[in-house]
Order: structure tokens, then sequence, then C-alpha cells
């Protein structure tokens, strides 16, 4: 009981750092990537605690009860989420859940967003909206390849089994594949960075966040980060031991940024038509074989 | 006598209170709400009771109408009476400006009479009285308003009139086979009948129930209905009218044919079940993405009942204690946001003077604040957010359905929930968020009497989500009289050999994250509040109440779906009837309308028969 609590408190704090130095480190490596010096991997919470210090605006209540359901909503998704042998939820909800729960964030912020009457909001709420349909598609065919192929809805169990023998994506490659060309569009970065594009519609849904705002919007954010790709290193990887377990969620994210940092960014047309494609088919595949074998 | 005194009440009642409108408008108004909530009180007083009374005999039929009261009938019994009285209670100001009042709460009193009374029948001769009661009732009050409501109603009477002939032919075959038409006699009785006879009862009474349920290829009647009916009765419509086809569903399915004979209907995956989770399968995916390209809020809604009907019939077809337990829920679910919803659509029409165009509205969250609440709360429950009440009855379908393997269909229930999110969400924010448009700058909250079902209704929504061990409890005892095994359930979620899902814990972390989150927020440096119209555009001006920013609001989506989207069925029924309406000119050759003629043809029958009566003799 009592390891459960401190796991309860500390895990959202590990989640907290890992994210961080996530979106730090990503900054450092497209800049290197496109020949910059870039700024220091600490930059992200710099700006964090300047925000937290800096006045803002408010169109409302509802304005900030969406931000601070989206951020509660990441923070409890951690929980539900095996990092490293600890789950202290996992008997409390099951991936069904986990599906579920990924919904309250963005929820949160579209709520938020829709107060203000900004025309930016309004167009990077829809373009959300339309990328999550977009890559749902395949990561729900991935995640049933994987829930059909274990023969549980439970992520500890689905760890469990690879642990005892072969990771996942030796027997289903498809959807692992399918997944990670779909992370990029999940974490809203490049080239699926369609719903803040900052260039267009000046950060879209986040446009009207400033200080705290902004603040949370950002800790969400590597939250965020850490929830998908931990959820790819259980369902895939076999998830691991603390150590283990990050030095992967490093591997798989840095092989995404190398892949996505040199792309420009898609239409939202055309991310949904990618999306509905390649991994889509590839994860239909994978489900297919799963089921049949 | 108890089930006799609650059809009583509500029969009498609904003619007293057209009575008593003849003098007063305001006693007829209360005497309504009374009547409705007398309904509900008698049935909730049955709760856990087993009764059975013959009320009327027919000797020549060598029949009896009878009347039953179980776990089942109670279950929807109680979503009937609810549902009703909230409705009536929200029409009390909504209708009050409309023509011919007292006809429309005795109309709306009858149906549920109706209904109370297919889900109390124990024999299919009353069952079918009942049935088609609330369906000619039902015509009637879809066509209320006149204009277009009228064409909605005739297409609504003529699929319903084909559904209950297809009910009628089984029901008769029942009668001619086994002499009776009592459920507990049919349901042993049957229990030796061919599979061929048994299939051929079930395909005529999924025709007429799942006219009702609105079933893909069966669904053309709904949007046009519940779009023109008036909102208290759309309420009605979606949430429990068309329910009493789950009812029959259940009914025939499992309360009389039973689990074991449905599993020997077919060969392999040619099965009866496999193909009923396919058609509700395929039930999800294209209603609810054809509801993402409405612009008319009720009509998104409507595409969203049939939508949410597949997730029932999908439930039920699995044929596993969990999927029924799911699909069963899931009706009382939809029966709670559907309704919810268009009361709503009814409190934003009637302060608006009837808009019902998503690209109209905008920004009415701090004009009509409980209403904007009761609208989240709804769409909240339709998606199936978690600790709102569908996420268990999805999660329980989801659930059986990927431990069965049936991943594809997993997938549709899956993907039906996305298109759900998108298009309530643009519901939600096309009518309450974004820029207010100035002529909407003085509208009002709506009263007290339309706010209260809402807030009832959100109440619901959330102690469903939280406790759904309440509900569980009644279906397990529905599970029990089917003969299917009980689902064990705890009061806060599903016990750990079914699953993992515990929403107390849910409820408990998401309660301590906000309030942690809150600090943070509430200890951070202060907001400035500012007008909804205060906004930055990347440094330029944005022009104020002059455009709509969430028109199309998903225009590159629609460009990419929409050409699939296209209700091909609708369009078949319509070409069907273009193209027989000569041949039905012949069959008005026949009826000529002059007497003389209808002489002649019973002069000529009654030849016939004499020549067949001598025939015979030699």
């Amino acid at each position: 009981m009592i390891i459960k609590v401190i796991s309860i408190i500390v895990l959202p704090l590990i989640a907290l750092i890992i994210g961080f130095f996530f979106l730090g480190l990503s900054r450092k490596v497209i800049a290197r990537i496109h020949r910059r010096y870039g700024p220091p991997i600490s930059q992200p919470l710099i700006d964090v605690i300047k925000l937290i210090n800096q006045e803002s605006i408010s169109h409302g209540k509802l304005f900030d009860m969406g931000v601070i359901l989206s951020l509660a909503g990441s923070v409890i998704l951690v929980l539900f989420i095996p990092f490293g042998g600890i789950a202290p939820l996992a008997t409390s909800g099951d991936l069904l859940v986990i599906i579920y729960l990924m919904l309250l964030a963005p929820l949160g912020v579209a709520l938020s967003g829709g107060e203000a009457a900004n025309p930016n909001v309004s167009i990077g709420i829809s373009r959300k909206m339309m990328l999550a349909l977009g890559y749902e598609v395949p990561f729900l065919f991935s995640l049933l390849a994987v829930m059909t192929w274990y023969k549980t809805t439970s992520l500890v169990e689905v760890v469990k089994a690879q642990q005892s023998f072969l990771w996942a994506i030796f027997y289903l490659p498809l959807p692992a594949v399918a997944y990670f060309m779909i992370l990029p569009a999940m974490l809203g970065i490049r080239p699926f960075d369609i719903v803040s594009a900052p260039q267009e519609i000046a950060s879209g849904t986040a446009v009207e966040y400033g200080g705290r705002y902004l603040a949370l919007t950002t800790i969400q954010h590597a939250f965020h980060i850490f929830i998908d790709i931990a959820l790819f290193v259980n369902l895939f990887l076999g998830g691991g031991n603390l150590l283990t377990f990050f030095v992967k969620m490093l591997v798989v994210f840095l092989l995404g940024l190398f892949i996505n940092a040199v792309f420009p960014r898609l239409r939202i047309d055309q991310a949904i038509k990618y999306c509905w494609k390649w991994p889509a088919i590839l994860a239909l595949v994978g489900l297919i074989i799963a089921r049949i074998i | 006598m108890q089930l006799i005194t609650i059809l009583v009440v509500s029969f009498l009642g609904a003619g007293i209170v057209y009575l008593t409108g003849k003098f007063s408008g305001r006693v007829r108004d209360i005497s309504a709400v009374l009547v409705s909530l007398a309904v509900v009180i008698l049935v909730g007083l049955a709760y856990n009771q087993k009764i059975y009374t013959n009320f009327y005999s027919l000797p020549f039929l060598n029949l009896s109408l009878s009347l039953r009261l179980n776990y089942l009938s109670w279950f929807f019994a109680i979503i009937v009476a609810g549902i009703g009285f909230l409705s009536i209670l929200f029409s009390l100001e909504y209708i009050k400006d409309y023509q011919g009042v007292g006809f429309y709460y005795f109309m709306m009193l009858f149906v549920n009479a109706g209904m109370l009374g297919i889900v109390l029948s124990a024999d299919f001769l009353s069952f079918y009285i009942f049935w088609e009661m609330m369906s000619w009732g039902t015509y009637l009050l879809i066509s209320y308003k006149g204009g277009k409501a009228v064409a909605a109603g005739l297409k609504y009477i003529i699929m319903s009139v084909a559904g209950s002939l297809a009910m009628l032919f089984a029901i008769v075959s029942l009668y001619a086979s086994y002499g009776t038409l009592k459920f507990s006699s049919l349901a042993s009785l049957l229990q030796i009948a061919s599979p061929g006879y048994i299939l051929f009862l079930l395909l005529m009474f999924v025709v007429g129930f799942g006219v009702k349920n609105a079933i893909w290829t069966l669904h053309t009647w709904l949007p046009d209905a519940h779009a023109e009916a008036v909102s208290p009765f759309s309420a009605v419509l979606t949430g429990v009218l068309v329910r009493m086809g789950m009812y029959g569903f259940l009914l025939i399915m499992y309360s009389i044919v039973g689990l074991s004979l449905l599993h020997k209907l077919g060969y392999g995956l040619l099965n009866f079940n496999y193909i009923l989770c396919w058609i509700g399968a395929i039930t999800i995916v294209i209603p609810t993405f054809t509801a993402l390209l409405q612009n008319d809020s009720k009509r998104l809604l409507a595409w969203h009942g049939i939508g949410q009907g597949g997730y029932m019939v999908l439930g039920i077809g699995v044929a596993t204690s969990l999927g029924i337990a799911g699909g069963i829920l899931h009706t009382l679910n939809y029966a709670v946001c559907g309704a919810l919803l268009f009361f709503v659509v009814g409190a934003i029409e009637h302060r608006t003077g009837g808009v019902r165009d998503l690209n109209e509205l905008g920004g009415l969250i701090k004009r009509m604040p409980v209403t904007f609440i009761a609208g989240l709360a709804g769409i909240s429950g339709l998606i199936g957010v978690p600790l709102t009440n569908s996420f268990v009855s999805k999660w329980m379908i989801y659930k059986t359905l990927i431990m069965e393997n049936y991943p594809f269909l997993a997938f549709a229930a899956f993907i039906g929930t996305w298109g759900t999110i998108l298009s309530v969400y643009k519901f939600l924010h096309n009518i309450f968020l974004g820029q207010l448009p100035e002529k909407y700058k003085d509208v009002k909250e709506v009263p007290l009497t339309m706010q209260i079902p809402m807030i009832l209704l959100s109440l619901a929504i959330i102690l469903f989500g939280i406790l759904p061990g309440i509900p569980l409890k009644v279906i397990s005892g529905i599970e029990k009289s089917f003969g299917v095994e009980p689902l064990s359930t705890t009061m806060f979620g599903m016990p750990k050999e079914i699953g993992e899902l515990n929403l107390i814990n849910i409820l408990a972390v998401l309660l301590v994250a906000g309030i942690v989150v809150y600090l943070i927020f509430s200890l951070s440096a202060k907001s400035r509040r500012v007008n909804q119209d205060d906004n930055y555009a990347a440094g330029l001006f944005v022009p104020r109440g002059k455009y709509q920013y969430s028109a199309r609001f998903y225009d590159q989506a629609y460009r990419i779906i929409g050409p699939y989207l296209h209700d091909v069925v609708d369009d078949f029924y319509y070409w069907l009837v273009g193209k027989s309406k000569s041949s039905f000119q012949i069959v008005r050759q026949i009826y000529t309308g002059n007497i003389n003629t209808y002489a002649l043809y019973i002069l000529l029958f009654l030849t016939l028969l004499i020549f067949v009566k001598l025939g015979w003799g030699l």
C-alpha cells in the first residue's frame, strides 16, 4: 500500500523529468541537424519557470478549467502505463481505459481554447480533431493487433508476456512500424505540426495562452511525449526495468526525431490521407495476421 | 393489479389531461406533469417484483391478453416513464406558443402509455396492439409541426407499417403453429421447433424491430423524423421509443428463443448472431460518420441515435454475458445522453427562435451556462469520456469483442467513437464556443422547468458513470431471466476476473491530480480577465462579429470522406417508390371509390366461395 502511494507520487515526477529532457533534447538535436547551435537542454524547464511568474490573460472559467483538465488528464494517464515494472493503477484500468483517458488532454485544450473567439484557435481545434481521426485508424489497428495476439486487454499482461519470451515487435512487426510511423502525428511534431503551425495559424490552440497557461500546456506536452513513447515501448519493445525502459524510450524518440527533423510540414488533408494509407494498411495487415495465427 | 393500475393511470391520465385542456391551460399543464410523475412513481414502486396477470380474454380466439413484470420489463418501463416525465416537464415552456397544445400533451402521454404497454405485455397480441398504438401516436406527433414534418411522419409510418406487417406475419404464424401467443408458453414450445422456422421467425421480427431500432438499411426514416419533430418529443423518440426495438430484440432473441437455440442457427461464421453483429457494426460506422457531415444540430444527433443503436445491437449480438449486459446498459446510457442532448437543442431553439443550423450559432456559453454544462455532460456521455455513463457500457462491449476474438468488430466500434468525438465536439463548439454572433447578444438562459430535466439527466450521466453497479444489478437480474450466466459486478466497476476497471480509483486520482494542478495554477502569477474578443492573431486585427470561423468545421475531412457517405439506402428506397408508382396506378383502378364496384367485388367473392364450397362438396 505504502509502495503504491509512493509510486503514485514518484511516477509522474519521473515522467515529467523524462518529458522535459526529451523536449530539451529535441530542440538541441533539431538545431544541430539544421546546423545551428541550439538552446541548452534545460531550456524548456527554464521557460516554464519563467512563464509561471508572468502575468497572462484569461477568457473565463472554462478557459482555466480546460487547461487544468488537460494537464490532470495527462498526469493520471502516466499512472496507468507501466514504467519499468511500476504501474500503480494497472488494476484499475486496462488498455481500453488508457485509450479513452488519452482523450482528456485534447478535450481540455479544445474546450479551453474555444472560450476565446480567436479564429486561429478554432482552426487549430478543427485540425487537431481531423489529425486525430487520421492517426487513430492505424493506432487502433496496432493496439488491436497486440490485444488480439496476447488475448488480453491488460497492458501489464502484455508486458509480462513479452518479458518471458520475445518482444512483440518480432511477432507483430507491421503494427509496430505503423505505430512508429504515426508517432510524430500523435506528438504533433514535424511533419505533423499542423495543429500548432506557428507560421500559419500562430500556434493554433495555444495562441491565446500566456504565462501560467502556456506553462501548464508545456508541462502537459512533456507528459504527452512520455506517454506516447512509453506506450510504444510497453506494447512492442517488451517494457524493461527502469534503466532499459528509459534507454528504449530514448532510442525510439531519437529515431523519430532524426527522420522527422528534415521533412517540411504536411497539409491537413495530406496528413489524413497519409495516415489512412501506409500506416493503416500495414497495421491492418498486421491485425489480420494476428487474428489468423 | 399493479400493472393494470400503471396502464390505467397512464392511458386514462392522457385522456383527462386532454379534457382539462378544454377548460384551462394551466390545469392541463399541471395535470400532465402529475400524471407522468405518477407513472414514474408507480413503476418505481414495482421494482424487484414478479407479477403476472390476465386482464382480458378473447374466447373466440381462445387467447387471453396478459401482462407481466420482470427485470427486463421493469428496466425498460422505468426508462420510458423517467424520460417521459422529464420531457413533459421540458415541454411546459417549450410548447406553450404552439397550436394544439392539449393534443400534444395527450399524444405524448398516450405514446408513453403505449410504450409501457409494450414492455409490460406478456403475450404477442397485447404486444402488437400496444405496438401499433405507439407507432400511430408517434406518426401524429412527428407530423405535429406541419410542413416538412408531415413528409417526415409519412416516411416514418410507411416504414413502420412495413415493419409491423413483418412482425404480424410472424405472430400469425406462431398462433397458427402453436395456438398460443403467451411469451412463456412459446419459449418452451419453440425449443423443439426446426432451426429453419426459428430463423424465419427471427428474420421477421428483426425487420419489425429493426425498423424501430433503425438498424442499417432500415434506418432512413429516423433522421427526418428526429429533425422535424418538436424537441421534447425528439428526446423521447431517440431515448426510448426507438429503443422499443431493442426491447423487442432482447425479448425475441433471449427471452423467447433463448441462447442455446440461437447458437444452432447457422454454420461456422455464417450464423445469425455474427451477421447481426456485423449489421450492428455497419450501423455504428456509416451513420456516425454521416453525422459528421451534418450542419443541422438535430439531424446530427439523429444520426448519432442510429449509430449508438449499432453499439447496442453489437453488444447483444455477441451473446456473451458481458456483451449482452453492455448492450442493455448502453440502451439506458444512450437514453440519458440522447434525451439530454435533444433537450439542449430544444433549449437553444427556444431562445434563438428555432435556429438549428450549426453554422449560424456560436459563443452562447456565457449566455446559457446551465445549458452549456448540460451539453458538455451530454457529449461527454455520448463519447464515453471516462467517468461518464457510456464509458462503462462501451468498455464492456469492446472488452467482450476483443476477448471473443472479433478485432474487426471492435475496430468498427472504436472508430465509431472517434467519429462521434469529432461530430459532437463540433456540435458543442459551434453552439456554445467561439465567437458570439451580434444577434444573440441578448439571449438569456432558459427557464427553470427546462433547466431541471437537463440538470437531472446530467447528474445521471455522472452517477451511472461512477457507480455503474446500480443499473448493472438490474441487468444481472435480466440476464438471469434469459438463462445467461449473470454478470458479476461491483459497485464501481468490474471484478478482477472480468477485467481491470475501477472507476472510483480513476475518479480519486483525477481529483487529486486536478487539485494539485489547480494549486500550481492558482499559486502562479495571476491572469487578467479579458473580453472574449480580446484576441491575438499574429499581430493582425481580428474583425469582430463578422465571420463564423467554425462554419464547415472539418472541411478537409468532409472532402475526403464525404463522397463515400452518400445514403445509398435512402436513394434506393426513393428509386423503388418512383419505379413502383406506375404499378400503384393499377391498384388504384381496383379501388375506384365507387360503391357499386365494391358491391360487385363482394358479390364476386361470395360466388367464388360458393363455388369452392360446391367443388369440395362434390
